[in-house]
């Protein structure tokens, strides 16, 4: 039983090659409906000029944050213009958003229904463990049999790899309501819809932004990765860097990915509670509260 | 708060949705589109511009380029996707993707002769040959710096430490680590010995010798090949004409090379300038 090796690779080489010839309308339909959404996304984002955009960001981060991150915004954003690294940079955050809104679309009902049925979370588990775990180079030959090169295959590994924490966080959030509040609700008649989308979701809010968050920090370490099959965007200018041991280029690339990293990060934390040093709160109180 | 976000959310996608109708420009007046797929390596990258420019520039055609993994690429090649690979190592570098995929690929031809494989050192270092390198291991630390495993490199230098019976130790690595190495020991003017191959940028930027190789095992010569999907030759019987014809010198390909890397913008401006001054060679390839 142990002398032989179970054909665990070849079984999975046929099962991607039968996908491939019998699926190829299905993959090439997702593959026009993502690449729309992120050319879509790119486009939207590179004809707003940079100046306005580094704008809006600064007042956004300062609205939502405070001032620290508000101008950590406008010294990062200018650094990443200054480098030349503008337009890719608005491509890795299309890539970034899209496949984190597509991890968002998926993950939340999946989440939700973990968190239902003890049955799903059962089977679920398991499958995140597995995306999760799973080196993401292994992902990236069966994406480009399915997706071809280029952003798409890229976005789709990306969004396996980014998925799992806001389903898990998500699932956890729901069911660490506390039993009283739930009682409560449901002695006041509540149904079970508005038990979960009136109670249930908004106490979970904080934990599912800490997901939100997870997801979008696991995508953006996919960038450079994701580049290795044709990916447009920084993690390009850092793989060619690589590729040619050019250090500088490289390391101007992964620059621009830190400081759009520590950007969502602090945003996507903040956005589920308000802190004290807040634009919002500031304005509140020279409102004269 | 949820109801916002819902909303933000869904409108972000529509507009995203509704945004491609303009974002995309179809370009009637082209004959197709072609698309080419490249490996970040400096031949590769010179080869497949200058083939973009007179597919563009003097043929007509679109030019979708790609740069990837070498993997990807055959991947994307051998399923049709992607309609060709300029920059194919045969008979040892790229072997093993060839007995893999080749069966679903076209070889259009030898687009460079006489590239090379072998063991390499900084041109200061005393020894010519790797029989010498035995008598040298402490001058070496006992390794031979290597690239990618399941390289054919790899493979090569492997069947070397055998062959000359060296006793050193082959480190596996990667192309950059390999370069990095080599770099680190040049700005600290100590030896090392890596694998290597040729023509790659790490000869214009350092100054460095192959060793001899007596008993041929890093084979005679690498040509650089070209593949293309299957069903190109149907779909653009022209363009894999070109392809066919593509053919370049040492010194006309070390001078594209140079040029691409001096130039400061896209390779792709560089190839375009550098046809222009090559009419001759580009119109032997065009001239059906």
């Amino acid at each position: 039983m142990f002398s032989e090796k179970l054909p665990v690779g070849s079984f999975v080489e046929k099962g991607i090659d039968w996908m491939t010839q019998n699926f190829s309308g299905f993959f090439t339909s997702i593959k026009e409906a993502l690449s729309g959404v992120i050319d879509g996304t790119s486009w939207l984002l590179t004809i707003i000029p940079a100046f306005v955009f580094i704008i809006l960001v600064v007042l956004f981060a300062w609205w939502i944050a405070g001032k620290g991150l508000a101008i950590f915004a406008g010294i990062g954003l200018s650094l990443i213009y200054n480098l030349n690294l503008w337009d890719k940079t608005m491509q890795t955050l299309a890539l970034v958003g899209a496949s984190t809104l597509i991890a968002l679309l998926i993950g939340l009902p999946l989440g939700i229904l973990m968190s239902k049925s003890d049955a799903a979370n059962k089977i679920i588990r398991p499958i995140l463990d597995f995306m999760q775990t799973m080196p993401a180079f292994v992902y990236l030959i069966p994406a480009v049999y399915f997706f071809d090169l280029g952003t798409v295959p890229g976005a789709v590994a990306t969004i396996i790899f980014a998925m799992p924490p806001i389903v898990r966080l998500t699932n956890l959030g729901i069911r660490q309501v506390p039993a009283d509040v739930v009682e409560a609700a449901k002695s006041f008649g509540s149904t079970p819809a508005q038990l979960l989308f009136k109670v249930r979701i908004p106490l979970a809010v904080p934990t599912i932004m800490a997901g939100l968050n997870q997801t979008i920090m696991l995508s953006l370490s996919m960038v450079v990765i994701s580049a290795m099959i044709g990916a447009d965007g920084l993690g390009r200018t850092v793989y060619e860097g690589i590729t040619q041991m050019n250090i500088g280029k490289g390391f101007e690339g992964g620059l621009a990915v830190v400081i759009m990293a520590m950007l969502l990060d602090r945003i996507t934390q903040c956005l589920g509670s308000t802190p004290q040093k807040s634009g919002k709160e500031f304005i509140k109180k020279l409102l004269g509260k | 708060m949820l109801k916002k976000i819902t909303l933000m959310l869904i409108s972000v996608l529509l507009i995203a949705v509704a945004a491609t109708g303009c974002g995309r420009t179809e370009d009637k007046d082209t004959k197709g589109t072609v698309k080419l797929a490249y490996v970040n390596w400096a031949e590769g990258i010179a080869m497949t511009n200058l083939a973009a420019a007179v597919l563009e520039e003097k043929m007509g055609y679109e030019v979708e380029l790609t740069m990837a993994d070498a993997a990807p690429v055959f991947t994307s090649v051998s399923s049709g996707n992607t309609d060709a690979f300029l920059d194919v190592w045969l008979p040892v570098t790229h072997e093993s993707y060839i007995e893999k995929y080749g069966d679903d690929m076209v070889d259009l031809g030898i687009s460079y002769e006489n590239a090379l494989l072998g063991l390499i050192v900084p041109s200061y270092v005393e020894i010519d040959s790797i029989e010498e390198l035995n008598e040298n291991k402490g001058m070496f630390g006992g390794e031979i710096i290597g690239i990618d495993a399941g390289a054919g490199l790899m493979a090569a230098a492997e069947k070397a430490v055998e062959e000359y019976a060296l006793d050193y130790k082959l480190l596996t690595g990667s192309g950059p680590t390999m370069t990095a190495a080599l770099g680190k020991a040049i700005d600290a003017n100590s030896s090392i010995v890596v694998t290597g191959w040729a023509p790659h940028w790490m000869f214009a930027k350092w100054d460095l010798k192959v060793l001899e190789d007596p008993k041929g095992v890093f084979g005679e010569v690498e040509n650089i090949h070209k593949y293309s999907r299957k069903g190109l030759e149907e779909d653009m019987p022209e363009v894999t004409a070109f392809l066919k014809n593509f053919k370049m010198t040492e010194a006309e390909l070390g001078d594209l090379m140079g040029v691409i890397e001096e130039y400061d913008g896209e390779p792709l401006d560089a190839a375009h300038s550098w046809m222009n001054d090559h009419e001759g060679l580009i119109n032997e390839w065009i001239n059906f």
